[in-house]
């Protein structure tokens, strides 16, 4: 039943997402002009490369594509916060207590919210990397595409398990799309969106090492930039599988508790 | 769960909402507790349909929601099929369902169809039945041929139907309909009526508490009913018992010819009269002008009285009809001496 009401709720979010022929074409259409927008933002740095220093391997990468790469992923981690606030939606548009009627699983509820974003994720990658190669000289190096995409795969993963977890103050708060912003600008900083995170304060490095996004950002990096094997990038992807894990117990745990916690309250159903 | 042979049954069901507010934005946090529910017991039987009354804020909705495991209780119990809504809420959940009024609900996106499979899904149809049940249900609402448009595209009436349809989707054993017929036009909303009566209960079998603040909506439907005023239950019972229990409601609608005020005066000073309302009537008794009377009596024996003092005052009745307490005087009596 949990991977029926995966696919209904998926199927549910792409159809009302994707209702009019015009809206498909410019979802299709703009992660090219955003892999250009990017370019353009970050060119005045673009004439230098930057060290990685990870895992005693030390990689040279385009720094374009390193600061390009690190806008990507957090496009990604803010659209996963929006695509993962399910109930929010529902609250909004009057649906939340007909989905909550049900014995549905309400994992299950999310994580199709959340998947049925994937569709855009994959494709503003996809759309920004062949804008990148295509038009203009960003330093591709891919040598082990399985590591790439298990890179992708799992830094999607880990975030999408996250995003389940702030699903809970969605669920128990109307303010939890502030708590979501007011997040924003620390997970931006922490996780070496725009800089190595070598170059943060010691201090900060422990905070640093508590997001998904850190390692997403390595690997992703590091696979599609650096030419990193699988072998390079194990470590990374080893915490990634494991945030998975521990994310999507959480989730579990949190959502039965924030659940019971609105009844109690009475803000389950209220806007 | 409880080895009950009720379909639902609520005992010293309470419920509290507290709520908190600043003076302003740094000021100090002001509490206040409002009792939405008060001890309330009741019992619906299997295939009863059940009505809760009562005025706004008086408690029904969160009845409902309650029963439906959308809120919790602050004290007492309630069980559903013997299921306890708060420890057994998933087996609640398998085996009842809701509806509201309003335009809630529903993907306005999807089409008819396309909200029933999702609801399906949800609800864990079996997959070989999920298409005949759909095309079941929108046959049976009426929106067969208009299964493939957008909701958005549905008038009211075509909404409400169809959040009927969803709240029969997994087939369950009660419904709870919480004003089901808000804001639609006349004869759609008999036209659901019907539908709820003689398909839902009298045909299908099913259990169905009715919130509502229609009055004759409840008349015309319920086998029982209870008056929540307050968050108090103060009535429950069959219309019949509950009138017989209310001293007050029956009138005496009276035609009269030769009306004085001395008849008026006379009738005004009767024990057993509590008011008397005089209307025009268009029509004439042996070439004399006709009045109605509506006069307000204590009960149903003030008739006798009534016409004696009419005859000692020279007026001629053409027409007597002696009516008992409606539903809505039953609510008067009931929230107001609450």
């Amino acid at each position: 039943m949990f991977f029926r009401v995966v696919l209904a709720e998926m199927k549910k979010n792409v159809k009302q997402h994707f209702f009019t022929v015009r809206i498909l074409f410019w979802t299709l259409a703009l992660p090219l002009g955003n892999g250009l927008y990017l370019y353009f933002f970050y060119l005045p740095f673009a004439a230098t490369s930057v060290n990685l220093e990870f895992y005693a391997s030390n990689f040279t990468l385009d720094l374009a594509g390193f600061t390009l790469i690190g806008q990507l992923l957090y496009s990604f981690f803010t659209m996963m916060l929006i695509a993962g606030n399910t109930f929010v939606r529902e609250r909004e548009q009057g649906t939340l207590e007909a989905v909550l009627l049900s014995p549905a699983n309400r994992i299950a509820v999310i994580l199709g919210g959340a998947l049925a974003g994937a569709f855009h994720y994959v494709w503003l990658l996809i759309g920004v990397v062949f804008s990148w190669i295509a038009f203009i000289n960003v330093g591709v190096v891919i040598n082990d595409f399985l590591a790439l995409f298990a890179s992708i795969l799992l830094s999607y993963l880990s975030l999408v398990a996250l995003g389940m977890c702030f699903e809970a103050f969605f669920f128990h708060s109307r303010r939890g799309t502030m708590y979501a912003t007011m997040l924003q600008e620390p997970i931006m900083f922490l996780s070496g969106l725009a800089f190595p995170i070598q170059s943060m304060p010691r201090a900060l490095l422990p905070f640093s090492y508590l997001l998904p996004l850190t390692f997403g950002l390595i690997s992703v990096r590091l696979t599609l930039l650096g030419g990193a094997s699988m072998f390079d990038v194990a470590f990374p992807l080893t915490i990634l599988a494991t945030m998975v894990i521990v994310f999507s117990v959480l989730a579990t745990w949190l959502i039965g508790y924030a659940e019971h916690k609105a009844k109690v309250k009475a803000t389950l159903t209220q806007f | 769960m409880n080895n009950t042979t009720f379909a639902v049954e609520a005992r010293q069901l309470s419920r509290e909402y507290v709520s908190t507010r600043r003076s302003h934005l740094v000021g100090k946090k002001t509490t206040t507790v409002i009792k939405a529910l008060d001890r309330v017991d009741f019992e619906i039987q299997e295939g009863e349909l059940f009505g809760l009354l009562g005025p706004n804020g008086a408690g029904k909705t969160t009845t409902v929601k309650i029963l439906c495991t959308l809120l919790e209780p602050t004290s007492g119990h309630a069980f559903v099929k013997g299921y306890d809504v708060v420890k057994d809420a998933a087996q609640v959940r398998k085996i009842v369902n809701m509806v509201a009024g309003g335009e809630r609900m529903l993907y306005y996106r999807l089409t008819g169809r396309e909200n029933l499979q999702y609801f399906a899904e949800l609800y864990d149809v079996p997959k070989k039945d999920v298409q005949t049940r759909v095309g079941r249900l929108l046959e049976l609402v009426g929106l067969a041929d208009r299964a493939d448009d957008e909701v958005e595209k549905y008038s009211k009436g075509m909404r409400q139907r169809l959040q009927i349809a969803r709240g029969l989707i997994n087939d369950p054993e009660i419904l709870f309909l919480d004003e089901p017929t808000l804001g639609l036009d006349v004869n759609i909303a008999k036209d659901i009526r019907k539908f709820i009566r003689d398909k839902i209960v009298r045909e299908e079998g099913k259990t169905v508490l009715l919130t509502t603040h229609y009055m004759y909506e409840a008349e015309e439907m319920c086998d029982r009913i209870g008056f929540l005023n307050k968050g108090k239950l103060v009535a429950i019972g069959r219309q019949e018992e509950l009138k017989r229990k209310v001293p007050s409601g029956f009138s005496i609608e009276l035609l009269v010819t030769r009306l004085s005020d001395e008849a008026l005066s006379g009738l005004s000073h009767l024990k057993s009269v509590k008011n008397v309302i005089t209307t025009d009537y268009e029509g004439e008794s042996e070439g004399e002008k006709i009045d109605r009377l509506v006069i307000s009596v204590d009960n149903d024996k003030a008739a006798p009285e009534v016409l004696d003092c009419m005859s000692s005052k020279h007026c001629r009745v053409v027409s007597v009809n002696l009516r008992g307490p409606t539903l809505e005087d039953l609510f008067m009596y009931y929230t107001e001496e609450a």
